[in-house]
């Protein structure tokens, strides 16, 4: 061996090809410890397996994300992912009764509608894109259509948001795009939630407000709305982000390996659901957790003291040699095994039966209208955070591709570039804030007034006016309202230094966020 | 101690089984396919699904009201259906039979 490894998981040059590094760990590392900053990680399958299954020395209790381990972050009850038992348990077994596998495969018709809503309009075209035509719009529905926003009583809903919005923001607001629909639908969450209330049905929100609740303070109870916007924030978190990256890689891996792409698409009866596993295997759209160890243990002869952060590598554990034979490819047809693409342990993904039909039925439709397609990577962005791992985009032509068209290696997200001088204030902005579910983009656009600044903050297809801006030459903050996928008021605060703002984002009660903003 | 597992498509696995250990875990150990076992026994999964071979639904410990609850979300279940992390190997149920759903996941 000449050089120790290293492994920063931050580094955006990783991000394409983390897997020789993994392999690495494996062999000469399987606990390794990053002194920059400060967290151990076990990649082995048998260890990642271990860890997740050990309740007497691992802590969810400030969450599943590195960096909020590391600080400690703490989150109301019913954020159940970031929990422990007793008060983990009770949430979960409450939403184990509602999130069922039966339940899920009951609405396979209305998930392949969804996908055909998205992929029919393509038909035709020379090119689309795997997240914004499809990975960002479908699993966004589901869930909607699963917490009970029917078509029919979106109009319901809307009429509700569309006189809120009109006393409220004093003009009237443009409703009539679909994805606004969603958004607003889910804005006016408290409103939807009474009004579920009056007109009970047999979604997922319904048997929420009906469910007693066995509060592990003692007594059986029903949830609080509070409780009920937690729990489908950390629901509609946690299964969007990641089933849309899992589109994303359904989209590169099938494109990368033409003959077994193929071959689902003449079987898709026998192959769709075997790909889907090893898809899930081979490049999983969370390719790591974090968790506090609350002993002192040791593994490999070398101590892991109590307080430290523990990263579990996933995507590692995944491409285990002594447990996939050459787990380095791709391919459909191996004998399956269990993979931790889904976690395991008492807070195992309790949306994987639902992720796995997304998944099964997107393959299907996909393939019935586009048995072939090449990635246009000069115009692919992949970005790797602490907590999911994938496409922002992925276009790829579908039709005849254009004879100046290149198609050339894949690159990764621009890294933050290195602070210089101060900048301008006025401009854009992309704001990144580190959510508990994944990181959450906007564009924050300032302009100036006279001696102030004033601007519009634009996340989640959703824009607002900037209130409160202050700013004296170092500290900078602002606010806004967004609406998804709640209604709340976020606070920023932060340091600018060059072209970079970084701070924290309070989001009223779910808590506070680090956040960067980089001069675009 | 053996544990036999019957895959769905008739495949037969007949593994030795420890005591203390689950039915569950028992497969994994052996990779016999077919059993996921996501949630690591933690019975909050329903991917340790088995049919149990009917001379021995008797003489299994009942199930808990946890378990009959997890197994009405699951799917393909009939009134044989058990979560296998539900079931301790004991030297009591040495031979027990299992046999596997078409799928855990669909
Ligand atoms: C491919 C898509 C998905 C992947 C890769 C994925 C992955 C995961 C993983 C690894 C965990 C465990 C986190 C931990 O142990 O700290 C988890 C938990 C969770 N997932 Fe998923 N998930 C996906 C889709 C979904 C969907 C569609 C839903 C919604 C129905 C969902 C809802 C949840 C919830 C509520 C938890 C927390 C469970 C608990 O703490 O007990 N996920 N997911
Ligand atoms: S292993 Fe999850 S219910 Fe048995």
């Amino acid at each position: 061996m000449n050089t120790k490894i290293s492994w920063d998981p931050y580094r955006p040059d990783l991000a394409h090809n983390p897997y020789p590094t993994y392999k690495r760990l494996r062999e000469e590392s399987p606990l390794y410890y990053n002194q920059e900053y400060d967290f151990y990680a076990l990649s082995r399958y048998a260890d990642v397996e271990h860890g997740l299954r050990d309740r007497e020395n691992m802590s969810s209790a400030y969450g599943d994300i590195l960096e909020f381990v590391k600080a400690k972050s703490r989150m109301p009850d019913a954020v159940f992912i970031h929990q422990d038992p007793p008060v983990h348990s009770a949430y979960r077994s409450l939403m184990q009764r509602i999130i069922t596998p039966k339940r899920m495969l009951g609405v396979e018709q209305e998930i392949r509608k969804l996908c055909a809503r998205s992929l029919d309009p393509l038909i035709g075209a020379d090119r689309f894109d795997f997240i914004t035509n499809l990975g960002a719009e479908m699993p966004m529905r589901a869930i909607s259509m699963l917490l009970g926003i029917p078509e029919e009583d979106q109009v319901a809903i809307r009429e509700s948001v569309d006189s809120r919005m009109r006393t409220e923001a004093g003009k009237p607001i443009d409703l009539s795009k679909q994805q606004d629909l969603q958004t607003e639908a889910l804005g006016s969450f408290e409103e939807y939630i009474k009004w579920r209330e009056k007109n009970p049905s047999d979604d997922m929100m319904t048997e929420l407000l009906q469910a007693d609740f066995n509060d592990p303070k003692g007594g059986k109870r029903k949830l609080t709305r509070d409780e009920i916007v937690a729990i489908v924030n950390v629901v509609a978190g946690a299964g969007n982000e990641t089933t849309n990256r899992l589109i994303g890689w359904m989209g590169k891996t099938l494109a990368e390996h033409p003959d077994q792409r193929r071959q689902i698409a003449e079987n898709p009866g026998a192959l769709v659901a075997p790909a889907i596993e090893e898809l899930l295997r081979f490049e999983p759209p969370g390719p790591f957790m974090a968790r506090y160890v609350t002993n002192d243990i040791e593994y490999y002869g070398q101590k892991i003291p109590a307080g430290s952060a523990l990263l579990l590598l996933v995507s590692s554990a995944n491409r285990d040699e002594t447990r996939f034979v050459k787990g380095d490819s791709f391919d459909i047809h191996r004998e399956v095994r269990p993979h931790m693409t889904f976690g395991n342990g008492i807070h195992v993904c309790i949306g994987a039966p639902l992720a796995r039909l997304e998944g099964r039925v997107a393959m299907e439709e996909l393939l019935k209208r586009f048995p072939e397609w090449e990635v246009d990577y000069d115009n692919a962005v992949l970005s790797s955070t602490s907590t999911v791992r994938g496409w922002d985009s992925l276009p790829v032509w579908v039709g005849s591709k254009p004879k100046n068209a290149t198609v050339s290696a894949p690159k990764a997200a621009a890294p933050e570039a290195a602070p210089t001088g101060p900048v301008a204030l006025e401009g854009k902005w992309n704001v990144v804030v580190k959510g508990p579910t994944g990181p959450q983009p906007a564009v924050l656009v300032l302009e100036k007034n006279g001696d102030s600044f004033g601007g519009a903050q634009t996340g989640d297809g959703a824009t607002s006016q900037i209130i409160d801006f202050k700013y004296d030459g170092k500290n900078i903050s602002w606010a806004n309202q967004i609406t998804k996928p709640m209604k709340l008021k976020v606070e920023f605060k932060g340091e600018i230094s060059g072209n970079t703002i970084s701070g924290k984002a309070k989001a009223g009660f779910m808590g506070s966020y680090p956040f960067t903003a980089t001069k675009a | 101690m053996k544990i036999v597992y019957i895959e769905h498509n008739g495949k037969e696995h007949v593994v030795d089984a420890t005591v203390g250990k689950s039915v569950m875990q028992t497969a994994l150990d052996h990779a016999v396919p077919g059993i996921l076992g996501d949630c690591g026994g933690a019975c909050s999964c329903g991917t340790c699904h088995c049919y149990v071979d009917a001379a021995w639904e008797s003489r299994l410990p009942p199930k808990t009201e946890d378990e009959e609850l997890m197994l009405e979300g699951t799917l393909h279940t009939e009134a044989n259906s058990r979560l296998s992390c539900q079931i301790q190997v004991t030297p009591e149920i040495d031979g027990l039979m299992m046999r596997l759903p078409s799928s855990q996941v669909l």
